[in-house]
């Protein structure tokens, strides 16, 4: 790009220059990087401290009206004695460990559909970018009329095809595969995109060599596709699990984490705590918990982005 | 294989995607012919279902006018593309000169700094909501504009997304602009912002689509009617007893038609932002 002559011949020198050039302006860099900086630490960072001291406190309620209480780990202990946590716990886990594999073996399939170079697949391709666009209240509330047990667009269609109508979010059987349902239209294309463009990573002349050494459509797939998708597959996975942890819209919209607590993860959970009930100190112990859970998850999204590791 | 096994293998891919398209598709387009349909309308063509229920017989603005009349949807969308706005200018300047920072310039704890950047990037704002709240109540800035838009500015995500972008622009055309005596305001404003459009644009839908989908946050930071943005309107409307279809149709509508309008044209840029400030590290 650089003009010939625009760089300093000899590399040693070119380093000394370069040093010399940039020196003083280290208090430069942090005021480009102030405003940012103060964001993040404000609204990012503090409010990660703030949920764990925060959760060494209680409101006790006297003649006087109600106190704010050093109860400790007092918060924590009661979330481990309580049956309603435990359930919850399970929930958001039963959600993650049926979803989180669902949505990539789903993002995986939408990729090869779509991989084509034509115009008609570039076209189909921005279709199915709709539902990105489309926030997840939207997709809930379009979802609860679609899956309506009365006068839903579904029901409907199995009535037409000679089906049983299905009680979809109403019942506790059912409710969580809903939600799973809205998660998986909602969220598919999207890790889609991170699929699709680790597939353009794939050299056609390594699938070109495998076809003429014989190998199968299928063989090509498991043995040369596959192992070159492991690093944008496992960021999916990671940054999936991440949001799916904290999946609250379509209990709130849709279900208010019933029936019956089919559908009450800890998200949920902890807001009912904070705001509901009122206990601040108990849902930001919740909140400790999830955000616990989410920055072991974030950490191995970091050593998995780490430059170097790309044979990972 | 057989020619009528071939022509078979083609129906059913033929089959699946179109089954495909439909799933995606058919939940807006729903939304958006029943929002143009007369309420006892939306029923008569589900049972027994025809695909009238798929197209409007005789379309009509009723159910847009009662939104716009009864429940104030020109304040709240008012609202909620002030919002989004005010945070794509604040975030596009503040992000940008910390993506800068990070690509082309040096000082010591730049690993660490950009760790926490990419930290706070990965941790999903809903996990944070509620400890936040309790800190912007301390602050005294519940219920206001400065609520709904102060802690989406800073976006660790679109810090990357700047860095990655400047990072391949050749370091040798800052270096020049120094030794012509240059300050490193003009080089980011006149050299590196120039020659970063996409970059810009990209990161100017992923902080306007963020604050126009937000919605564990302003349903806590705000209670104020005056501040009610899109996603709680339409959650508001739907749990009022007896509200009519048609008008939830509508509202669903005008909440996925602002980013669609604005993601459909602009995609490319779009999904380049998604990708590189996504897999390739």
């Amino acid at each position: 790009m650089a003009a010939p002559g625009s760089t300093s011949p000899g590399g040693g020198s070119h380093r000394t220059k370069r040093r010399r050039l940039f020196q003083g302006d280290e208090r430069a860099a942090y005021l480009f990087l102030l405003p940012a900086a103060l964001g993040l630490a404000l609204f990012r960072v503090y409010p990660m401290l703030e949920a764990v001291g925060g959760s060494l406190y209680g409101q006790v309620f006297s003649a006087s009206g109600p106190h704010t209480l050093f109860v400790g780990l007092g918060n924590i202990t009661a979330l481990l004695g309580n049956a309603v946590f435990w359930h919850s716990l399970w929930v958001t886990l039963e959600l993650n460990l049926v979803l989180n594999p669902m949505q990539v073996v789903l993002a995986l399939a939408l990729a090869l559909m779509v991989q084509g170079r034509s115009r008609a697949m570039a076209a189909y391709r921005v279709l199915l970018l709709v539902p990105i666009g489309v926030s997840l209240p939207v997709a809930t509330i379009l979802w609860r009329l679609m899956l309506d047990p009365n006068s839903g667009f579904v029901n409907a269609l199995l009535a037409f095809v000679g089906l049983p109508p299905q009680p979809f979010y109403t019942s506790a059987s059912q409710a969580l595969w809903s939600i799973m349902l809205i998660a998986n239209w909602k969220g598919v294309s999207y890790w889609m995109v991170f699929v699709l463009a680790g597939l353009q990573g794939v050299p056609g002349q390594l699938l070109e060599a495998a076809a003429i050494d014989g190998a199968t459509a299928v063989q090509r797939f498991w043995h040369v596709t596959l192992p070159l998708l492991r690093r944008p597959l496992a960021f999916v996975l990671v940054a999936d699990t991440v949001i799916n942890f904290v999946m609250f819209v379509p209990m709130y919209l849709l279900t208010r984490g019933g029936p019956s607590g089919a559908t009450n993860v800890l998200m949920y959970q902890a807001y009912k705590v904070g705001f509901a009930f009122g206990d601040m100190g108990g849902a930001l112990a919740i909140v400790s918990v999830l955000l616990a859970v989410i920055l072991v998850v974030v950490a191995l999204q970091l050593r998995l982005l780490e430059p170097g590791r790309e044979s990972w | 294989m057989t020619v009528a096994g071939r022509w078979l293998g083609r129906l059913g891919l033929g089959v699946l995607y179109a089954a495909v398209a439909l799933f995606f598709v058919v939940p807006l387009w729903w939304a958006l012919v029943g929002s143009m349909t007369p309420l006892n309308a939306v029923f008569a063509h589900l049972s027994p279902f025809d695909l009238h229920a798929l197209w409007p017989g005789q379309p009509t603005l009723r159910a847009y006018g009662q939104l716009f009349r009864q429940h104030d949807f020109a304040r709240v969308l008012l609202n909620t593309a002030f919002v989004a706005l005010a945070t794509v200018a604040a975030g596009l300047v503040v992000n940008g000169m910390a993506g800068f920072a990070f690509a082309v310039m040096r000082f010591r704890g730049k690993r660490v700094l950009f760790v926490i950047a990419l930290v706070s990037a990965m941790v999903p704002a809903e996990a944070l909501a509620i400890p936040l709240f309790e800190l912007v109540g301390q602050l005294g800035l519940l219920d206001s504009y400065a609520a709904l838009i102060a802690p989406a500015v800073s976006n660790g995500m679109a810090i990357f997304l700047f860095r990655q972008f400047f990072a391949e622009i050749p370091v040798d055309l800052a270096e020049a602009a120094r030794l012509d005596g240059a300050g490193w305001g003009t080089i980011f404003l006149r050299l590196y912002l120039p020659l970063s459009l996409p970059a810009t644009i990209a990161a100017g839908l992923l902080l306007f689509v963020f604050q126009w989908e937000s919605f564990l946050w302003p349903l806590i930071a705000v209670h104020s009617q005056r501040y009610t943005v899109i996603q709680i309107a339409l959650a508001n409307l739907q749990q009022q007893h007896g509200t009519e279809w048609t008008q939830i149709f509508a509202a669903s509508t005008l909440a996925a038609m602002v980013p669609l309008l604005l993601l459909l044209p602009l995609q490319r840029f779009y999904v380049q932002g998604l990708v590189r400030s996504g897999v390739k590290g």
